[in-house]
């Protein structure tokens, strides 16, 4: 039974006496964001806390991709890592089509939710990493096999069919049967990403995907992105690509010291910065402002 | 010389097995006891990870050979005397002398292996962690399908040091009467007088097992290593 969080003030507006599964079927408003962050916070250490994220809250519907920018140490990652509860946040709430990600609500408190909830939620967030994190004792196949036979419980011969359409998306049928060893850097991510797609996600959280690799690796896997946001995937790239950025994203976010300081739409983001700061942050990436 | 090890190679053949398999059986104790006690360490349990330190500081401390009188002449009689039906049942079978050797080499063995493999846990980056968990894995499917698998390539060969550590240390069992190798020596040479023909001839039998366990071990890392693929 899915577990569907409601806020508290959403319920009374909606007002009806059905529960909520119900509601949500009756209701013909806009189906909830596949993403929502309330005003997340995170901090780390006790005896110098440093607040890596700061009450920050961001929406992301279905379709959407989301360019998450700004200076090292801005809180961009830990920001990542939070919505697929890798890291714990602190304070304010975290909602993945509606559902609440690593905490419940226990009589009106938020308690830490069971490990099962958690991977439940997770198993639709696709994940990929700055270093690739793929497994080095199984091919790219076992790589691929992975989730769906053992968390999804698919059989093998509809897994082995999902992770051959995986590769195909990211143009590396042939690679099926070598390990991640012998595979450049950018073909490594690539699997990566053939992977969190053999999930069937409906969320994909990137991590400055591209950071690790050969300049020259860097469009292979860039390519494979932009194909997924014209399929209409939902996405949340933590990038610092900023031509990257400004060709895919339909929102650009840039954050600094653990808050979110702009959320504009891509064009205007590049076009008319809203700050100095956000200038001359721009300025160093050579990116030419005013085209947008 | 040569004589001498023809006449006696059955004996001493059938040592050299009985040495195979009470080393085999030890080490599989000992691994078992190994992943379980390495795991148990590694977990969030406050007192999982108490008992596998004393179980560790214990064992690492104990001498083989006090270990096996312990379990052998110690345990089963204890129990007799102290008259508890279910524990003497249940400590009966340490009567069997290759029984207890089995049990006092592989709990002595099995504090390094713990060691062993939690060290080698220990050295498969947090990442792949990580990227399991992001799949939807519970830390205890990411351990069995990605970070054991893994762990197991680094701690095969330090394992394999322990495999010939635990053979050379299965001749103690002759102090209880285990008909192995060294028993069989000790047998020869009360026979024939020549105790340094047959002592020697058993130290050979021992070098030629070991030199076979290494290339062994050797072997297999080799075709474990990503590398080999």
């Amino acid at each position: 039974m899915p577990f569907t969080y409601l806020r508290r003030e959403n319920a009374r507006a909606a007002g009806a006496a059905l529960p909520a599964g119900e509601r949500r079927h009756a209701s013909p408003g806009p189906e909830p964001p596949v993403l929502e962050l309330i005003g997340v916070g995170k901090t780390f250490g006790k005896t110098t806390p440093l607040a890596a994220l700061a009450d920050v809250s961001l929406r992301v519907s279905r379709g959407e991709s989301v360019a998450i920018v700004g200076p090292s140490g801005s809180g961009k990652t830990t920001l990542l890592r939070c919505i697929n509860f890798l890291v714990p946040y602190d304070t304010g709430r975290i909602l993945v089509n509606g559902r609440l990600i690593g905490y419940r609500e226990h009589r009106g408190r938020l308690v830490p939710d069971t490990e099962q909830r958690v991977n439940d939620i997770r198993k639709r967030i696709g994940m990929v990493f700055q270093r690739f994190n793929l497994f080095p004792h199984r091919t790219v196949l076992g790589n691929l096999l992975e989730g769906p036979l053992y968390v999804l419980k698919v059989p093998r011969p509809q897994a082995v069919e999902r992770a051959k359409a995986a590769l195909e998306r990211v143009g590396l049928t042939d690679k099926i049967d070598a390990y991640p060893a012998q595979l450049s850097g950018g073909q490594q991510q690539r699997v990566a990403i053939a992977r969190a797609l053999c999930m069937e996600p409906e969320l994909m959280l990137f991590d400055e995907v591209t950071s690790a690799l050969d300049p020259e690796l860097v469009g292979e896997v860039l390519a494979v992105i932009r194909r997924l946001a014209q399929q209409g995937m939902t996405m949340v790239i933590v990038t610092h690509e900023m031509a990257f950025a400004r060709d895919v994203a339909d929102r650009v976010v840039f954050m600094e010291a653990g808050r979110v300081v702009v959320d504009h739409r891509t064009a205007e983001f590049f076009a008319r910065p809203a700050t100095p700061r956000i200038e001359a942050f721009l300025s160093r990436f050579a990116v030419p402002g005013g085209a947008g | 010389m040569l004589q001498f090890a023809r006449d006696y190679l059955p004996l001493y053949f059938q040592g050299t097995l009985v040495a195979i398999g009470v080393t085999l059986l030890s080490m599989m104790l000992s691994v078992a006891i190994g992943l379980l006690a390495a795991l148990g360490r590694l977990s969030g349990s406050h007192a999982a990870r108490s008992i596998v330190s004393a179980y560790v500081a214990l064992f690492r401390g104990i001498p083989p050979l006090v270990l096996l009188y312990v379990v052998y002449f110690g345990l089963p009689s204890w129990a007799e005397q102290m008259g508890i039906q279910p524990l003497a049942a249940f400590l009966a079978p340490l009567n069997n002398r290759v029984f207890s050797a089995v049990v006092a080499f592989g709990v002595n063995s099995g504090a390094y292996s713990t060691e062993i493999i939690r060290s080698a846990i220990a050295a498969i980056p947090h990442e792949q962690m990580e990227a399991a968990q992001s799949l939807g894995m519970s830390y205890w499917l990411a351990m069995r399908r990605i970070i054991v698998p893994q762990a197991a390539r680094v701690a095969f060969p330090p394992l394999g040091n322990e495999f010939i550590a635990v053979l050379k240390g299965t001749s103690l069992a002759s102090v209880i009467g285990v008909t192995e190798l060294m028993r069989d020596a000790q047998l020869v040479a009360a026979a024939t007088f020549q105790n340094l023909m047959a002592y020697s001839l058993a130290g050979v039998y021992y070098v030629a097992l070991v030199i076979m366990l290494q290339s062994a071990v050797t072997w297999i890392e080799g075709r474990l290593s990503p590398a080999h693929k």
